[in-house]
């Protein structure tokens, strides 16, 4: 009898086990399709970002082809910035917020890229579009976001107006790909894939 | 009367969602319990939040609740009023609290869903989509009545993110 009510319980212990290994199974792979799908939704907003015609059914300026809006602003460090102190340089400028998500992920790319292409000169400026950057609070969420993004690039601080001079920015991260003569040759709204971002990146630093 | 009110939410503000999380019951199935207002749910272009006001009858002069409806566009989420990381805004109510009009004593919140972008999915978010619905503590006297707010929050999609906006609602209800 004893014997009995031993196997019965090893017998029960083993199918919850078997139970919960299938459960956690079916949880992963659901997790995994919805993963896909998102990708799929991304693959198709980096086409729409990079063609430039709609971000979040917003209709979003392309700028292509124009100069970059010369702009001169504080950086994160107390000094101040113009974007021709990069003259003859190739840059690239993205904007950017604490609360915006996809801005960190492609922020610690951006720095692997100053360093990288250093020797064609070329500048990585961050913009930071956060209301009330003045604050204590706010302050101390872009030094911790600098921090746990590795960012050691100039980071500037918006005056609110720069924005309008680069197609009046509703939608973050924005980033702009200028040429050593201070032409926008790219632009990218919303988050591209890292490879996308290193092309347009391949495509400024030319002519060193 | 605009001027009133703005004086009021700036004087006398009460930030709601002291209580937050209470409901647990899915918001699209609460938001199913009441009749939509004819073109309600449309959201304004750039807003990806609509508010949908809808007729509501509470008891007077006893503690009651009254729904505040929302609908976040399609394809786009705003934080939850517990995002899971200090960094993003969460959803607040502010209420305006004007002499004569209804007391408001607190807002509940419901639970978010968990979401994660595609690029980031080891990041868990907690976050709202589709139909949501707030549910507000009041206290009225017989008569008709308006609540007053602004509904603070900040949306994103798979692959942007759009800056913090704030919503004006009002919400007509009866008090019998």
């Amino acid at each position: 009898m004893r014997n009995a009510v031993v196997g019965g319980l090893i017998v029960l212990v083993v199918a919850l086990l078997v139970w919960s290994g299938v459960h956690n199974l079916h949880a992963r792979r659901a997790e995994e399709a919805r993963a896909r799908d998102q990708q799929m939704t991304i693959a198709v907003d980096k086409k729409g970002a990079t063609a430039t015609a709609t971000a979040g059914g917003e209709t979003v300026a392309d700028l292509r082809g124009k100069p970059a809006g010369v702009f001169t602003l504080t950086s994160s460090t107390g000094k101040r910035v113009s974007l021709n102190d990069y003259k003859g340089k190739p840059v690239l400028l993205n904007f950017w917020a604490t609360w915006c998500t996809p801005c960190k992920v492609e922020m610690p790319w951006f720095e692997d890229f100053q360093k990288k292409y250093a020797a064609q000169g070329l500048q990585v400026v961050g913009i930071n579009e956060d209301d009330d950057a003045q604050s204590a609070e706010v302050k101390d969420q872009i030094k911790k976001t600098l921090e746990r993004t590795g960012v050691d690039y100039t980071i500037l601080m918006s005056d609110k107006s720069v924005g309008d001079a680069y197609g009046g920015l509703d939608v973050l991260p924005a980033t702009f790909f200028i040429d050593r003569s201070g032409k926008i040759v790219a632009q990218a709204i919303g988050l591209a894939s890292k490879d996308e971002a290193e092309q347009n990146v391949q495509k400024i630093v030319v002519g060193s | 009367m605009r001027l009133h009110v703005a004086q009021c939410l700036s004087s006398v503000m009460l930030v709601t969602g002291v209580v937050c999380g209470v409901s647990l019951m899915p918001p699209a199935t609460r938001a199913g319990e009441s009749a939509m207002a004819g073109d309600a749910g449309a959201v304004s272009k750039g807003d990806h939040v609509a508010f949908i006001a809808d007729a509501q009858s509470i008891a007077a002069n006893r503690a009651a609740t009254v729904n505040l409806h929302f609908r976040v566009e399609p394809g786009f989420h705003i934080n939850s009023h517990t995002p899971k990381s200090d960094m993003l805004i969460p959803t607040k109510l502010v209420v305006a609290m004007i002499a004569g009009d209804p007391e408001v004593t607190a807002v509940d919140f419901p639970v978010g869903t968990p979401f994660a972008f595609a690029f980031e999915p080891k990041q868990k978010l907690d976050v709202y989509q589709g139909d949501v619905v707030l549910m507000a503590h009041v206290k009225a006297a017989t008569g008709q009545h308006s609540l007053k707010a602004e509904l603070r929050y900040q949306a994103c999609d798979q692959a942007a993110c759009y800056p913090p906006k704030t919503l004006a609602v009002e919400q007509p209800f009866t008090a019998k």
